[in-house]
């Protein structure tokens, strides 16, 4: 297979894979789609949609992303889509490579087959399309609701559905109603397959959240316990779902900026960068060389904070009480400088499309300075204090291991990946923003169990500190955000002159952009994994679609698999090792 | 001391360890404070002190409640076992050379069988709460203590050996020219990682392990039968610390200095220590504990009696 | 000084022990709010309902070591009778001592190789209860 160039422009010419598609399957089966990203995309008719994945599992062996669209207000539609589309987002990671295939269905027919035998981690996104769309997969072996309660009505991405709380009857929660949801909630071991007792011990079914100090948030799992081994685990999502992406279809484009840095919120300005770069492949629009470096900059100071939380959180879910509060410190200071800079703290929103929101304050090196120099000999100091344990070893190593083909048979990326020995990080392997003008490692781990999770992360904050300096070093001047007419309104002084600029001046900030109708998304490597926006204009001031791949989900989802035998205390081991946040599962 | 002394001084004893055991609450968590990079309580009173009193309102006013789904006799029961044992383990300490409540001649089986006596507590407490968290952590508790009872006793033979008496007077009175630490240095090794174990504090705490079971075994225990658990818990961390004073740090032998202050000097000194270790060391998993007791525990005992033994007669005989 | 003139002080000790712990029940039960809601009488379970009941049949292991302290601390029972009249006894007893904490290290070395000691095995593909 040669790597995939995107099509000359005004050429609907379909890329090698989709043509290979064609030939295998027949013209009258598969037909192309341009995209503004260039990834090749076909549309397959739902009873080659199984044969056709199967084909293309060994050229793309991981399911990147699968969700649903509603197309069925959509102006510009493709012309195969009907009522309903879901989109299987594939990749290959070395040489990078992407590959989507969309399959159309309607809400009343059979459905369509579930993936679930080729790519174990469709499951948990099956039951997500099911949830919001009400599209049937069958073959499922368990289609229920994901993310919103199991009480629910509708199914909320649908175009019908409601967005706003004021189009819906007031929400009050009385206590039957509180009962009833409670009574929801119950775990019924027989609906997922678990005996209550076995020949010779009884079960005990021990709900391990949504309440509890370990989990990160509100995220339960269900545990099947032999005194304190775990028989087997049911993870409970959703939670934390707060709808992201359907306001992506209320929001202007401008608008849904802040929404972004709350799903990994830990991450910050790393998922306004994962939105910005898919709609600026979307709109077209070139970014100035000085925005990519504050952007690279921004983006590394939040890995590291988040890195640093993790490491925290790692130690102190071990039973390690002190390493947590250094860290929160750093990271206290880390957010000193980001207030320097934005004004904001955890979630900036600096990002705009086409550059940053300011240009850097003046004096801006120092503080940067001050902290990427003293940090290496903290960093030395933690290690000696928590990684180089031994009781923090016993507890970490051999524990929770999956492979590196599990953990691409389970969409695991970023750390969690690069832990089991996968020599891959998006920002070398195809790099996007600047990155490629940068010296950087990308740190491996082999054990591919929770201590190398942990390792692989506290190299990556050494390796982005040097990221860091290199930006000090070698910031461009220039602009700090383009001047394309999608991203600046016209300056003030000609408004003032002509009313066609004024009323282009008035548009461009009440409506915000237009961007043109099509399709794009653009996967970088965020703080946890690949964090992917899909998104898809009908041509106007928001999003038609808004889709939300995080790296977390496909990590939760893997969990029965990996701790099954083990105890409770290698679970909370495991859980921490995992670096999640609920906000970036649940969105 | 006459009898009615002694009964005045039993009755300071026993506020004093329940004074101590509040304030080192608050102690405790200042100390964290100053390793942890952080403050700790420091509002309220001088340098916080009066967090104590605040906290102890705040239980006091707390719902009495006792779950309709427990058993309830033994749920109210299992708090105050443990305070009522730790306290009575002070009785036979030597705070000074005529400074003692209860001079036992079996004084250190005593304190013993106190401190195994909240087993009972902490494993009656899980199981009477009805509550999986509580029952599991009953259940390590359990087992995490008869696993360290065993060498808990073990690891003081060798004291006694070389002193030919239980009584802890007379231990103390033979580390006139000597410190036991240096001779039953392996001893005090091993005494101390049962100390820990038996009042489950940090590093040991896993009937508690509130990243795993929530609040182990007082998962459903609150207000002033939750504070019972911590009292018995610091009572229990003092006790221990008293004791290793005695035995192995020659209990108020010192030059200079009052013998009880000594001894508080000592203890204070100790109790800080064990602070430092909830400050620094992970938890291990349950069966990784147990492992190191039955596995490295009580081999190494065994062990140091018989080197005892040998190196005392070999000794006696030259 | 007589034996009960020595314990009676204890015995004061005692009853004031006794009498601080009922006083502490005593104020919080006097103190104490009350409230009731909905959840207040449900067991906690990370803020959902409870699916079974935690009186179950535990693991094996417990009782494991259960029946491993009672041999052991017995034994140490002996130990602690030979401690206390160690100088008096001499060689002789170090040497009839020597040889039972001997048998008992055999017996922890057996208990150990037999796999008692090691509680659930730690492999992916699944736990074995029977060893």
């Amino acid at each position: 297979m040669e790597t995939i160039a995107s099509p000359p422009p005004g050429v609907t010419r379909a890329p090698p894979a989709a043509e290979d598609l064609i030939d295998r399957f027949g013209a009258d089966t598969v037909q192309t789609q341009h995209c503004a990203d260039g990834v090749p995309t076909c549309w397959v008719v739902p009873e080659r949609l199984l044969a056709a994945l199967a084909y293309l599992k060994p050229r793309y062996p991981m399911l990147l992303d699968l969700f649903g669209v509603d197309e069925r207000l959509r102006e510009h539609t493709p012309e195969p889509a009907s009522d309903f589309s879901v989109v299987y987002h594939l990749v290959n990671l070395k040489p990078w490579r992407e590959f989507r295939l969309k399959a159309t269905t309607s809400a009343a027919s059979a459905g369509l087959p579930s993936a679930t035998a080729l790519w174990p981690n469709a499951n948990w996104y099956e039951r997500e399309v099911w949830d919001m769309f009400g599209l049937r997969f069958t073959g499922h072996p368990n289609l229920r609701r994901i993310l919103l309660p199991p009480t629910w009505q509708g199914h909320a991405l649908r175009k019908e559905h409601p967005a706003r709380a004021t189009e819906m009857e007031p929400f009050s929660l009385d206590e039957e109603r509180q009962r009833e949801e409670q009574e929801a909630l119950l775990f019924r071991p027989e609906e997922w397959g678990m005996d209550r007792a076995s020949a010779d011990t009884e079960f005990m079914f021990l709900n391990l959240g949504p309440n509890h100090p370990s989990v990160h948030g509100v995220f339960r799992i269900a545990l099947q316990l032999d005194g304190e081994v775990v028989i087997d685990a049911v993870p409970d999502i959703g939670y934390h779902h707060r709808g992201a992406e359907k306001m992506g279809e209320r929001q202007t484009w401008h608008s849904y900026i802040p929404y972004t840095d709350r799903v990994d919120y830990l991450g910050g300005v790393m998922n306004n960068l994962a939105y910005l770069m898919a709609l600026e492949t979307l709109a077209g629009v070139e970014v100035p060389p000085r925005a990519k470096v504050i952007r690279i900059m921004m983006a590394e100071l939040f890995r590291i904070s988040s890195h640093l939380v993790f490491y925290g959180t790692f130690a102190q879910d071990v039973g390690q009480m002190s390493p947590v509060f250094y860290m929160f410190a750093d990271r206290e200071r880390l957010f000193g400088i980001v207030e320097a800079i934005t004004g904001g703290r955890m979630h900036p929103a600096w990002f705009r499309l086409g550059g940053v929101a300011q240009d850097l304050p003046e004096g801006w090196q120092r503080l940067v300075l001050d902290f990427i120099d003293s940090m290496p000999e903290r960093l030395d100091h933690y290690q000696k204090m928590a990684m180089d344990n031994s009781i923090l070893q016993q507890r970490t190593r051999g524990i929770g291991v999956y492979s590196q083909q599990e953990a691409i048979d389970w969409g695991i990326t970023g750390p969690s990946l690069r832990a089991t020995g996968v020599d891959f990080d998006l920002r070398r392997d195809r790099p996007y923003g600047g990155y490629d003008q940068f010296d950087f490692n990308i740190p491996i781990a082999t054990g591919g169990d929770c201590y190398d999770r942990a390792a692989v992360r506290i190299e990556e904050i050494r390796e982005s500190l040097k990221i860091i300096r290199q930006c000090v070093d070698n910031m461009p001047a220039g602009p700090f955000k383009s001047e394309h007419r999608l991203t600046t309104p016209p300056p003030r002084e000609r408004m003032l002159e002509d009313i066609e600029t004024l009323i282009t001046h008035f548009l461009s900030v009440s409506w915000g952009p237009v961007v043109p109708a099509g399709e794009a998304s653009f996967p970088i490597e965020a703080t946890k994994g690949i964090n992917n926006y899909h998104l898809i204009s009908d041509g106007g001031t928001t999003s038609y679609r808004t889709r939300i791949r995080t790296p977390s989900f496909p990590a939760l989802q893997q969990i029965p698999l990996i701790s099954r035998g083990l105890m409770i205390p290698d679970l909370i081991a495991i859980i921490a090792s995992i670096d999640f946040v609920m906000a970036d599962v649940d969105r | 001391m006459s009898p009615l002394a002694t009964a005045l001084f039993g009755l300071a004893v026993l506020a004093g360890a329940v004074g101590l055991a509040a304030i080192l609450t608050w102690f405790e968590r200042r100390l964290l404070g100053v390793w942890q990079d952080r403050y700790g309580p420091n509002r309220l009173g001088p340098l916080g002190i009066l967090q104590v009193v605040a906290d102890m309102l705040k239980l006091l006013t707390k719902h009495d409640w006792v779950p309709p789904f427990a058993d309830r006799v033994v749920f109210v029961f299992a708090p105050t076992a443990i305070v009522v044992a730790m306290l009575l383990g002070f009785a036979v300490v030597p705070f000074g050379e005529h400074l003692y409540l209860l001079d036992l001649n079996i004084g250190l089986l005593f304190f013993l069988g106190m401190t195994s006596l909240a087993v009972y507590s902490v494993l009656l407490g899980g199981l009477a709460s009805n509550n999986k968290y509580a029952l599991l952590g009953g259940l390590r508790s359990a087992a995490q203590m008869v696993s360290y009872e065993v060498f808990m006793g073990l690891s003081l033979m060798g004291v006694v050996m070389l002193t030919g008496s239980f009584s802890l007077r007379d231990i103390v009175l033979a580390q006139q020219d000597l410190w036991f630490c240096i001779p039953q240095v392996l001893g005090l090794y091993v005494f101390l990682v049962a100390g820990i174990a038996e009042s489950h504090r940090l590093p040991f705490d896993l009937p508690e392990a509130e990243h795993e079971l929530t609040a182990g075994f007082h998962t459903e225990y609150g207000g002033m039968k939750f504070a019972m658990f911590m009292l018995g818990e610091y009572l229990g961390l003092i006790l221990i610390c008293c004791m290793i004073t005695t035995v192995f740090f020659g209990g108020w032998l010192g030059p200079w200095l009052p013998g009880p202050v000594w001894f508080a000097l000592k203890t204070s000194l100790l109790i800080c220590f064990f602070v430092l270790l909830r400050a620094a060391i992970p938890r291990p998993r349950y069966d990784q504990l147990m492992s190191l007791g039955w596995k490295y525990m009580l081999p190494l005992s065994l062990f140091n009696l018989v080197l005892t033994g040998a190196i005392a007669l070999w000794l006696r005989g030259a | 000084m007589s034996s009960e003139a020595a314990l009676w002080p204890f015995i004061v000790y005692f009853l004031a022990v006794l009498a601080l712990v009922a006083t502490m029940l005593g104020l919080s039960w006097l103190l104490g709010q009350r409230r009731a809601n909905q959840a207040t009488n449900l067991p906690f379970e990370s803020g959902v309902l409870s699916v079974g009941t935690p009186q179950i049949h535990f693991a094996v292991e417990f009782y494991l070591i259960a029946i491993f302290f009672v041999i052991f601390d017995l034994e140490t029972v002996f130990i602690f009778a030979w401690a206390v009249a160690f100088f008096e006894l001499g060689w002789e007893g170090f040497l009839a001592v020597g040889l039972f904490i001997f048998i008992l290290t055999i017996a922890l070395i057996y208990e150990w190789r037999s796999g008692a000691l090691d509680w659930g095995q730690k492999t992916r593909t699944g736990w074995k209860p029977e060893r």
